[in-house]
């Protein structure tokens, strides 16, 4: 039946928005200049004339009659090669993904940000800011009702259509699309750079990477476990091997059984019995669901062929993991720990105490 | 003058049930794991015989506990689906008309969303919980027959167009609160319930769940059947009908309720398999002809036959993931259906 | 249209009683019934028919007869037993038409309609197959006596050939046949046939009439033909039932009831009514009104 079926295409279509959004057009009519990946900053004044008559956010008061630019413009070039134009300083910023809200936040710009989507949820204090609606489908009145300096966009979430709206608007949009941790660390940073935190933004880069050093270190040198990522079980979606995800399982000491070019792939039981993982992760924010969860699949004749599964082995980390964000290292250190506890032990081996090390109610891991 | 005789009826659906069990034998081989047919074979002999003993190699498992109960939902899924179709488009004396059409797909779906949303908060037995999402989505198909039902009426009977526009309606309105739900949540939550609505045989069930499909089917096809030849008649026209004996309101009744019941059950534990009910009596009907009583029957077999190799090719082209068999029903029924439709006018 | 089979046997499908009645008793017996419904709940109901009564014995033929919507069509639906009467009642032997069962009913009274789309492909043979249905038990295989019955009844009306070809593809005459052969093999006592001549040239309503009349006595059928065809009705039909605007003006052999100011009156138009050859009246429409 029709509505059935355009109702299942337009799931589909959500899902699969990662892999069909395209390199967006320049839509901006600065000359053409080749700038480097790391923006240079470039006075506009002269060079905006026909571009200041198109509406604009300024919201300096001296905004002269006709347009005549009264503040700075930087050009920068954003991540998916985009040119974009901000206002400096940037003073009013608004987010459309839960990923950006938490940079944001790491970088310590939070009293900048005016507004953000109704599912930025970290941390707690980002669910007061003013919402402009689902991170797919914001409210455009709302944001040009809080005339944001810039907007922050990701590849991965929002839409070209979205964009193309804020451009028509005169709104500038800067995207991100961050593929891999390391990407993530270099996005943060030149965010900082790009709003006018280029301290906070290289400190917070710094740290990370210094995290992640410290954890190659303790565990660099041990063989990766075999994992299954499980996103849902009816049916089985696991994550490609080029997702970010994957990146953050492999920088944890594991490596995903699942080797699909797919972003989610729906994956064949069959298949998962015959890879055998030792473990199973799970990405979730209440640990309590999900061990009824687990015990729910214990009782399935066909889940049981896993060993994990009769063993018990599995490993449950903050939702953090799903967000390519700062805080995506925090759940890497947390599933390096239950994957690998000996590593991480502080005392030397001799006064270990009985099977003590990881004690934790969320993980049932065991070697 | 060559009317239909049961030994007539008897060999088509014995080769029908032919062809469906080299197609189950073809899916019981086709997948990630090599399995050797003899020794399987050997070992579903042994088992049967000294009733459920261990398999233990590693591949007996795979086959017996994972692969082998999916193709049996295959079949029961293909064969519901299109004696639903078969009986709706009769209902409605309508081509077009397939199980989905009244809406029931739809009260399923959100059904199973409603329970997956509850579920985390109530404390369940662990096997009960599993129930809970199937058991969801036939609480929301049941709700929903009820009330196209009560839609359908005019002068206390059910009316085909009523019927057709009051489940049209409903089934849209339902689209609508489906969509609503879907979209107010992000991340991982509900993500997983879009691959399920497509139409999906790798969910794996409890087995008690088998045989409550296995006797729903037995009851509602049955119920069917014995309006075959009611639905005959049917398709000269009500009124015709009518004046040669049939029970209209009864018949309506119960092929309703029964061809409601069978897109229930197969929409709770599979989501919405497209095509299969629109065009597996189609297709019957070219090859065995209209009359009900050979029809209801190949309809059946055609379907279960339809959906097992859909789901086989499905779980096979792209190891090792596998593409929902919802969407090799709809690449391969497209096509189909654009090919019926220009047969007929030609 | 060549009556080569032999009459249908209707010995076994009969209730004990009618076999041991004699000949010509009056088979339908329709009393005072009355027509009467409401478009919605909140008007006051129309009345399609008034009081209307008549009887018929086997083997006539009965021609209901009035212009358009004159309340024909709902006289035949209370005759057939699927309108419940307002006042009166329908008795076919004895029993009321509206108080059978459908399957019961079917048994005894055949309808003759025009055909509705037939949604999926069938043959002749299938079609007229249908009229088994009423006999034996609901769900069913046909057994040879249903064949012979359906082979016979095509024969009756002289569509032997016609067998084995689609519905689709036959003529407006020759659906007529496999329609009416569908109404034989329900064995009925009752043949009802609602404008039967509506599409059909004047050689196939000649030929239908004349086949009719034939089945009529040899199948000892009771036939009502409801029609606005006046010629055909006065020589084909034993009694006429006159309607006009659901009142029934008056019920007679054509020779009665076809006068001259009573039809002029019912179909306003200037007519003339003239013996026919057969002993018939003949009803001529006079072209030209100042003629007269």
């Amino acid at each position: 039946m029709p509505h059935t079926k355009r109702f299942g295409v337009v799931g589909m279509a959500g899902m699969l928005l990662p892999a069909l959004l395209v390199v967006m057009v320049p839509a901006q009519k600065a000359p053409a200049q080749n700038f480097s990946p790391r923006s240079t900053p470039a006075s506009i004044a002269a060079t905006t004339q026909n571009n200041a008559t198109t509406q604009n956010n300024a919201t300096t008061a001296a905004q002269g009659q006709n347009g005549a630019a009264a503040q700075n413009f930087r050009e920068v070039m954003d991540e998916t090669g985009r040119t974009v134009r901000i206002p400096q300083p940037v003073m009013r910023i608004v987010s459309l993904a839960p990923s950006l809200t938490e940079t944001i936040y790491a970088l310590g710009l939070q009293d900048r940000l005016v507004g953000d989507t109704d599912y930025c949820d970290y941390p707690p204090e980002a669910q007061k800011k003013q919402k402009v609606g689902g991170a797919i489908n914001p409210s455009l009145e709302e944001i040009a009702h809080l005339r944001p300096d810039v907007v922050l966009v990701t590849k991965h979430l929002n839409t070209l259509d979205t964009v193309h709206s804020l451009d028509a608007l005169g709104i500038p949009s800067y995207a991100t699309d961050p593929r891999n941790v390391d990407e993530i660390v270099a996005s943060a940073k030149r965010l900082g750079e790009v709003l006018g935190a280029a301290e906070a933004g290289a400190a917070l880069a710094e740290d990370l990477r210094r995290r992640l050093d410290v954890l190659r270190q303790k565990i660099g040198t041990l063989p990766p476990r075999r994992v299954l990522f499980v996103v849902w079980t009816d049916p089985l979606i696991s994550i490609g091997k080029d997702t970010f995800i994957a990146d953050a399982l492999r920088r944890a000491g594991a490596v995903s059984i699942i080797d699909s070019k797919q972003d989610w792939p729906q994956v064949n039981l069959e298949e998962v019995a015959h890879l055998q993982p030792e473990v199973l992760v799970f990405a979730e924010s209440h640990a309590e669901s999900t061990l009824q969860h687990f015990e729910v699949l214990a009782t399935r004749p066909a889940w049981r062929i896993l060993n994990a599964v009769r063993e018990r082995n599995f490993a449950v980390i903050s939702e953090a993991v799903n967000r390519p964000a700062p805080r995506i290292v925090t759940a890497i250190e947390e599933l390096a720990e239950k994957l690998h506890p000996e590593a991480f032990v502080e005392k030397p081996a001799a006064d270990q105490v009985s099977g003590n090390t990881v004690a934790d109610a969320k993980c049932l891991c065991a070697r | 003058m060559r009317p239909l005789t049961i030994q007539r009826l008897f060999l088509q659906c014995t080769a029908l049930a032919g062809i469906l069990f080299v197609v189950v034998i073809i899916a019981l081989k086709a997948g990630a794991v090599e399995v050797s047919l003899f020794a399987l074979g050997r070992d579903l002999i042994r088992v049967i015989v000294h009733h459920g003993g261990e398999i233990k190699s590693d591949y007996g498992l795979i086959v017996m506990n994972i692969r082998l109960p999916r193709i049996l939902l295959g079949v029961f899924v293909g064969a519901s689906l299109a004696v639903a179709g078969t009986g709706f488009q009769a209902l409605l004396r309508n081509p077009l008309a397939d199980p989905y059409v009244l809406g029931v797909s739809n009260g399923a779906a959100l059904g199973a969303i409603l329970a997956l949303l509850v579920s985390p908060h109530l404390s369940l037995l662990p096997a009960v919980a599993d129930l809970l999402t199937p058991l969801g989505a036939f609480l929301g198909a049941a709700a929903t027959i009820a009330a196209v039902y009560f839609l359908g009426r005019r002068e206390g009977q059910i009316d085909s167009t009523t019927l057709l526009l009051g489940g049209v309606i409903t089934g849209s309105f339902l689209a609508a609160i489906i969509m609503f739900l879907m979209t107010s949540e992000t991340g991982s939550n509900l993500r997983g319930m879009a691959y399920w609505l497509m139409g999906n045989l790798s969910t794996s069930l409890q087995p008690s769940v088998y045989w409550i499909l296995w006797l729903g089917f037995l009851l509602g096809a049955g119920a069917i059947y014995t309006t075959a030849s009611d639905l005959n008649l049917l398709l000269s026209g009500e009124k015709e009908a009518m004046h040669l004996g049939v029970d209209l309101p009864r018949v309506r009744l119960v092929v309703y309720i029964a061809a409601s019941l069978l897109t229930g059950l197969a929409v709770s534990v599979s989501g919405s398999i497209g095509y299969v009910g629109l065009l597996v009596p189609h297709v019957m009907r070219q090859i065995f002809g209209s009359d009900h009583r050979v029809l209801l029957p190949t309809a059946a077999f055609g379907g279960a036959i339809a959906v097992v190799i859909a789901d086989t090719i499905g779980r096979t082209v792209v190891p090792p993931a596998e593409l929902p068999v919802g969407a090799m029903t709809a690449l391969a029924g497209a096509p189909l259906f654009i090919y019926l439709l220009r047969r007929r006018m030609a | 249209m060549s009556t080569i089979a032999r009459p249908l046997e209707m010995g076994a499908f009969r209730s004990p009683g009618e076999a041991s009645r004699a000949n010509n008793e009056v088979r339908l017996s329709v009393e005072q019934v009355s027509y009467a419904y409401s478009p919605n709940p909140t008007q006051a109901p129309l009345f399609t028919l008034e009081a209307t009564s008549f009887q018929a014995r086997a083997g006539e033929i009965v021609a209901i007869l009035g212009p358009n919507a004159s309340g024909k069509s709902t006289l035949l639906k209370l005759i057939a037993g699927t309108l419940e009467p307002l006042s009166g009642r329908v008795l076919l032997n004895g029993f009321v038409t509206h108080s059978l069962t459908a399957r019961t009913r079917a048994q005894r009274i055949a309808m003759v309609q025009q055909e509705s789309q037939l949604l999926f492909p069938a043959r002749a043979w299938e079609f007229v197959l249908q009229g088994r249905h009423p006999h034996g038990r609901a769900l069913r295989f046909e057994s040879a006596t249903d064949i012979a019955v359906a082979r016979n009844a095509l024969a009756q009306v002289g569509a032997a050939e016609l067998s084995d070809r689609w519905m689709a593809e036959l003529s407006g005459g020759e659906k007529q046949r496999v329609i009416l052969a569908r109404a034989l093999a329900q064995q009925p006592l009752l043949l009802l046939l609602d404008e039967p001549t509506l599409h059909l040239d004047i050689a196939a309503q000649v030929d239908l009439l004349h086949g009719l009349r034939h089945l009529a006595v040899e199948n000892r059928y009771t036939v009502v033909v409801v029609t606005h065809e006046l010629n055909l009705a006065g020589e084909y039909a034993d009694q006429v039932v006159l309607i006009q605007r659901g009142k029934c003006l008056r019920v007679g052999p054509p020779g009665v009831v076809y006068q001259r100011e009573l039809l002029e009156q019912v179909f306003q138009t200037a007519l003339s009514v003239e013996l026919g050859p057969s002993g018939r009246p003949r009803v001529i429409v006079v072209a030209d009104r100042e003629e007269r």
